[in-house]
């Protein structure tokens, strides 16, 4: 096979933190490459420079045999090195055509040309197996969607390397088989593909080689064949992690939240269930499924046609946030940069946000009792942190999402819903944080659990909930559930009653 | 098409207008509405420049008064008619530029930067045209025979913007550098990661609409045939207001000079209309701002109507 790219011996600092120390990877034509690594091992800096974004203090890279100019995006375009974020930043107001082609738009006679560009952006659609209407507008597609027109763009630079930073984080399982599709077929046209992901199985399922990353070097590239996925996490963490997902038994007690026959027109459809003391209850379900607006509408974020929703008996009133959270409901939303987290304050205001009016003396806040009280919180929830002043903005993703527990937790509810509590986290913070949750449990708290990671909702949950397009297709115990059920259940191969 | 409610809007005025007082039919008052509208038309053309970018140019009713102003002056001491357009573009290109700069090159707030250039360049106009008024003598002759004369029964001040907003749209449609200008107005950052020289295309788009507006002088005076320290006072919110009704988004990123133009014929026709129909002159104010919200309401209809969605495989 021949070698498109090589980095050797790459190093990078911030300000005096060493986010690469000693990168090596080779890329082979035609190759389905897994970059891997915990949060905070040197990915995105390595891919940033990559994408022209920073330049490298020393070390090389040559692409073809040549030196690979750095620190421009337009010239790593330009080289054909192309990186695919995680959440792609479209233009919304131009149609999909001009998207691909903006700035290089196809010219006849020294004027844009809009037939060409459509046909040609039809036609690398079609290359990739898609069929979209390159006339319409790029807003509100959906993050695939948007992550298939930046893989279009790619081809029509080019690209003979393309980077793909964590693409599935956010896609539906039948979103990812589709990325997954163009991803050969781009291997099958000779691209080298880099691919990010913390979830193994689609390394596994995907990925020819990888290049494992700790503290920002490489631990080593092996065949993925070659490798287990214990042995694969014990060379990103440099531990072993033995187990992913500890469930602490827990002593299940009363019904705690019941939810009766709740409806909202063309979202979610007769969705009943109950948790009871000490319970975890999962629901799971492809992206699009109605599990976070089923959530969404208890907690009162969204309204509802018809049902109702119970805690200890007694009724949650519709679209009050704030009702929910003095019955004791919480809710940790799906986003924590954009919903959970005011990002440039610091971690005490953000932990306090939730129990102001508990701070209050005399119409102003008490700063001494906030920081208090994060500080509380921050030691049970083992958050690390050099300041409880500084803003969270600072934090690792998987610090950032404790303060967001730590939010809700500190109005000590009786049930606490969480949405996809470790998306983006390392593996590390990833098991505390199921740690958490489990123990919480154990002490008598009723979780809630969605999330779009099958191992996670299996792991974590007493009893899951199903959800296929607005409607529950199954209740299973813990013992019933296993990850061919669900998923069968999840699209449908099953049917439930 | 975001030109289509607009469109409409300026038939069913003129047509609802016309049934209620048949006198709005007559040439005389379209002819009003296209005569009328010529001035606030093209600087509406020149300001899409810069609102597609998610910019705002509020120097421009300084700049318009002011080279209106120094075209008749420098033509009453004999500069010729080419001279004194070059000085008028000149002049606008050169605020336009200053505008630019601070805002490109720079990073400041185009409400801010222009607020400023508004308040300096009427400043200097203040200090230049101190106490003097451009009277009909003083107006170059081309000038005062295009306000005065028709081609059939459109005014020739209202062809010029005509041709100006077809040349305009074209550009603004078909040439690179162009599309640009709505890249970066949908989504700056991005516009700035695949390569697009985005201060440059800031920098030039200022001293387009500063050109433009400079030049719309001339239009002014033609129609005026008189031009003081008060001229163009104001005028600055109207451009943008036709702007915004004609569907080009104060948030950047879509809209075209046909529909800035649509967008100042509607409330030109407005104007005349709540003459026509002997309605108080205190509601065309009234009605402006409520087409303004209507305008926005729409545009933010349209905008989220399209729900995130997947367009192909896996969908609800």
């Amino acid at each position: 096979m021949k070698s498109i790219l090589e980095i050797r011996a790459a190093t990078k600092s911030f300000g005096g933190v060493k986010a690469l120390n000693g990168v090596n990877l080779t890329l082979y034509q035609g190759e389905i490459h897994a970059l891997l690594g915990e949060n905070g091992a040197g990915k995105s800096t390595l891919l940033k420079s990559l994408a022209g974004v920073h330049s490298l203090d020393s070390g090389s890279i040559t692409l073809f045999g040549k030196p690979f100019v750095q620190g421009s995006t337009r010239a790593s375009q330009d080289q054909g090195v192309a990186v695919i974020y995680q959440e792609p930043s479209l233009f919304p107001d131009l149609s999909l055509a001009e998207n691909v082609f903006v700035g290089r738009q196809p010219q006849s006679g020294g004027v844009v040309d809009w037939s060409r560009m459509n046909s040609e952006a039809e036609d690398l659609f079609a290359s990739l197996g898609v069929t979209f209407q390159v006339s319409r507008t790029a807003r509100g597609l959906s993050i695939a969607d948007q992550q298939i027109v930046e893989i279009a763009k790619a081809l029509s630079l080019k690209a003979q390397v393309i980077v793909m930073d964590e693409p599935t984080a956010a896609l539906s399982s039948k979103e990812v088989d589709r990325l997954f599709n163009v991803a050969r077929t781009l291997k099958s046209q000779g691209c080298a593909v880099v691919f990010v992901s913390h979830r193994l199985e689609e390394v596994f399922a995907l990925c020819q080689r990888t290049t494992v990353m700790r503290d920002g070097a490489t631990v080593g590239t092996a065949p993925i064949s070659d490798l287990s996925q214990a042995e694969i996490i014990r060379m990103m963490v440099g531990r072993e992690v033995s187990e992913l997902f500890p469930k602490l038994p827990a002593e299940i007690g009363d019904v705690v939240l019941e939810v009766k026959n709740l409806s909202s027109s063309g979202q979610f459809e007769g969705v009943s269930f109950d948790v009871r003391k000490g319970e975890i209850f999962g629901i799971a379900g492809l992206v699009g499924s109605g599990r976070s607006e089923v959530v969404r509408a208890i907690f009162g974020i969204d309204r509802y046609d018809r049902g109702e929703v119970l805690l200890g008996g007694s009724r949650v009133p519709h679209s009050s946030p704030s009702k929910a959270m003095k019955l004791g409901l919480a809710l940790v939303p799906e986003d924590r940069r954009l919903q959970g987290l005011l990002m440039p304050s610091p971690i005490s205001s953000n932990t306090a946000l939730t129990v102001l009016e508990n701070l209050v003396r005399r119409f102003v806040i008490r700063k001494k009792d906030e920081s208090a009280l994060a500080k509380t919180w921050a030691e049970k929830l083992q958050l690390k942190y050099a300041d409880i002043e500084s803003s969270v903005e600072r934090l690792s993703g998987g610090n950032q999402q404790k303060v967001v527990l730590a939010k809700w937790l500190a109005t000590q509810p009786k049930v606490l819903i969480v949405d996809e509590p470790t998306r983006g986290i390392d593996v590390g913070t990833k098991s505390e944080v199921h740690r958490l949750l489990s123990q919480m449990a154990q002490d008598g708290l009723s979780v809630v659990i969605v999330s779009s990671e099958l191992p996670e909702v299996l792991g974590m949950s007493d009893r899951i909930l199903v959800m296929r397009e607005g409607r529950q297709v199954a209740l299973l115990d813990r013992h019933q559930a296993d990850p061919e059920v669900v998923i069968g259940y999840a699209t449908g191969a099953l049917v439930g009653k | 098409m975001r030109e289509l409610p607009v469109f409409l809007g300026v038939v069913i005025v003129y047509v609802g207008t016309g049934l209620l007082n048949p006198i709005f039919f007559t040439p005389a008052v379209l002819n009003d509405i296209l005569f009328g509208v010529a001035i606030v038309a093209m600087l509406a053309v020149a300001q899409t420049f810069v609102i597609v970018m998610r910019h705002i140019d509020l120097s421009v009713g300084s700049v318009v008064g002011f080279t209106s102003f120094l075209i008749g002056d420098l033509s009453s001491k004999g500069f010729s008619l080419i001279a004194v357009l070059a000085v008028a573009l000149g002049v606008g290109a050169l605020v336009g530029a200053t505008n630019g700069f601070l805002v490109a090159y720079l990073g400041l707030p185009s409400l801010v930067v222009t607020l400023a250039t508004l308040y300096i360049v009427r400043g200097i106009f203040n200090e230049v045209g101190k106490g003097q008024t451009i009277v009909e003598s003083m107006v170059p002759r081309e000038l005062n025979w295009l306000g005065l004369n028709h081609l059939y029964i459109f005014s020739y001040l209202f062809v010029i913007v005509i041709v100006l907003m077809v040349a305009a749209g074209l550009v603004m449609r078909r040439a690179r550098a162009a599309r640009d200008l709505y890249a970066i107005g949908s989504n700056p950052q991005a516009a700035k990661l695949v390569g697009i020289p985005v201060a440059r295309r800031i920098f030039l788009a200022f001293v387009a609409t500063g050109a433009l507006s400079g030049l719309a002088g001339a239009v002014m005076l033609a129609r005026f045939n008189s031009a003081s320290t008060q001229s163009g006072l104001g005028l600055e919110l109207l451009v943008i207001a036709a702007c915004v009704v004609g569907g080009v988004s104060i948030a950047g990123g879509t809209g075209s000079v046909y529909g800035a133009v649509l967008g100042a014929v509607l409330l030109q026709e407005i104007l005349l209309a709540i003459g026509a129909l002997g309605i108080p002159q205190f509601w065309q104010l009234a009605v402006n701002g409520t087409l303004i919200i209507c305008a926005i309401g729409l545009d933010r209809y349209l905008s989220t109507r399209t729900k995130a969605s997947t367009i192909m495989g896996y969908s609800k």
